[in-house]
């Protein structure tokens, strides 16, 4: 476990110095995932299934802010749907504009969740959604989940329906809409989706905020059940074929998922839990404090430290290639550049103090004297006095 | 010299007033049933468009038997239902953005109160 929590720690500081250049990455590869997806799904606009589009617009996804590859994936299907009918583009746009109307006003941080569901249902892993926007999210995220099942749903119709859609002539406009409207309304299984995930979503949301021990593994597994057994009833009550085996494997991938997502943002030691309690003129408390589990992460100390000289040793003779001193002692090398001046300097000062008499012992004649130390400090200080305070 | 607390309050300030804190310095900015009003308004125009676009896929679903059947419907008791249907919809989002932004608007004020305390503690760590 401290291995671990320590390649946390690492993976933290790495982020932290490397922020600037990581999140640009990630979102081009975001972006550039979720376009490809598009255009493999739908790809009727030829002009666009061009990967050197693709990566364009990735490149301007990696600059501009997340929303920017919401709007970009819009687009892409809204054009792949006006190459294969102006009728069913008009319809997309209209869904389009509902979800964005009446729900992404109200939850607008999560739009990238509207993306993200339907890129996890092409990967056939759809339930590792809910119950992740359970544990981050709040229950507004329900909402932005329920958003994302429409789009792919939106998506599968119109996929579906395209060898009929491109052999219907121009004048049968209103048909068109009629078989994509229908195919959208009359989809039981999409309901039935959507109420899981989004009941999933509660469920883990309220399950992970209780004051219980280990409250974020049993939120997940809680979800994952209710998700499965309204999927199961979805399937017994309106016949809709959902895969048994694929949904226990997706949610058993929503569960390893979850985990992860755990070790990053809840990582406590219940073993140390303390629960306290006191009063001030108002209240009376009772708190209960789950220590985090965090370790410092290893870092090596390199001390550089002169070599030992005599009096007479010409200034700079000394290399750092096996620094070798005028009387022929071979000290061990700590850095390969060459020592400076500076630092030529204190040697001769350490061979003034030789002269005068040492005074073994104490560090500062350790580092006048010109002894080479090498410092691996691998300080690993487990469950510092950082508290997750759950109640 | 430097005060070590000091740079830690402005940092985190700083890093409030970046993220999160953004958005709810805009709310603190009005008073309560002004900000609630403003947004109730704009959920009502959102309504209104989303329903127009309900209403006309509506129309154009069943085009042919719309127009054969506009000429022998009672039109007035049509529109009584539709802005019935209207009156619903705009009144339930309505409602629905005046509770959620009622609870934003006393969320980002607590998180103020919080982050004025803390600009009050700063300008007392200048004084002393």
């Amino acid at each position: 476990m401290t291995g671990l929590l320590e390649f946390r720690e690492k993976l933290k500081l790495f982020y932290s110095k490397n922020e600037f250049f990581i999140l640009p990455i990630l979102k081009f590869l975001l972006a550039f995932l979720v376009l490809n997806t598009l255009n493999g799904q739908l790809g009727y606009m030829t002009q666009l299934d061009n990967i050197a589009i693709v990566l364009i617009v990735s490149l301007l996804c990696s600059f501009l802010p997340m929303g920017s590859i919401v709007l970009f994936a819009a687009l892409f299907s809204l054009a792949h749907m006006y190459a294969l009918s102006l009728e069913i583009a008009a319809i997309g746009l209209c869904v389009y504009l509902l979800l964005f109307l009446l729900f992404f006003r109200i939850c607008h941080k999560e739009a990238i969740v509207a993306v993200l569901t339907p890129f996890l249902f092409v990967l056939q892993v759809p339930y590792i959604m809910p119950v992740a926007m359970g544990l981050l999210g709040t229950p507004a995220s329900a909402i932005s989940v329920s958003c994302g099942v429409v789009v792919y749903y939106l998506l599968l119709t119109v996929s579906g329906s395209a060898s009929t859609i491109s052999t219907m002539g121009a004048e049968e406009a209103t048909a068109k809409l009629r078989l994509i409207i229908d195919g959208i309304l009359g989809n039981q299984e999409m309901f039935v989706v959507i109420a899981a995930f989004a009941i999933t979503v509660i469920v883990v949301y309220l399950i992970r905020r209780m004051a219980v021990d280990h409250c974020w593994t049993i939120a997940m597994i809680a979800g994952v059940m209710m998700n499965l057994v309204i999927l199961l009833v979805g399937d017994l009550m309106y016949d809709l074929n959902i895969s048994l085996l694929g949904a226990v494997v997706g949610e058993i991938a929503a569960v390893v998922v979850a985990k992860i997502i755990e070790f990053f943002r809840f990582c406590v030691d219940y073993s140390r839990t303390e629960k306290v309690q006191f009063e001030d003129d108002e209240y009376y408390y009772y708190v209960k404090a789950v220590p985090k589990m965090t370790v410092t992460a290893p870092s090596k100390t390199v001390k550089k430290i002169n070599p030992q000289r005599r009096t007479g040793a010409a200034p700079g003779r000394t290399s750092a290639a096996g620094a070798r001193t005028v009387s022929g002692q071979r000290t061990r090398n700590v850095t390969t550049e060459r020592i400076s001046t500076g630092q030529e300097r204190t040697a001769q000062g350490a061979h003034r103090d030789e002269g005068r008499g040492q005074r073994p012992g104490t560090h500062r004649n350790d580092a006048r004297t010109g002894r080479s130390v090498t410092i691996n400090s691998n300080m690993t200080e487990e469950n510092t006095d950082d508290y997750e305070e759950l109640f | 010299m430097l005060n070590e607390e000091r740079i830690i309050l402005m940092t985190k300030m700083a890093s409030y007033e970046q993220n999160e804190g953004r958005e709810n310095v805009a709310i603190g900015r009005y008073f309560r049933s002004d900000y609630i009003g403003l947004q109730v308004l704009k959920s009502i125009f959102c309504a209104t468009v989303a329903f127009a676009i309900i209403f006309a896929l509506f129309v154009f679903y069943d085009f042919e038997i719309f127009m054969q059947d506009i000429y022998n419907m009672n039109l007035i008791e049509f529109a009584q239902t539709v802005l019935l249907y209207y009156g619903i919809t705009v009144a339930g989002y309505g409602v629905i953005s005046y509770i959620l932004y009622s609870y934003r608007y006393s969320k980002a004020k607590k998180s103020l109160k919080c982050y004025y305390h803390n600009l009050k503690k700063l300008n007392s760590l200048y004084n002393e």
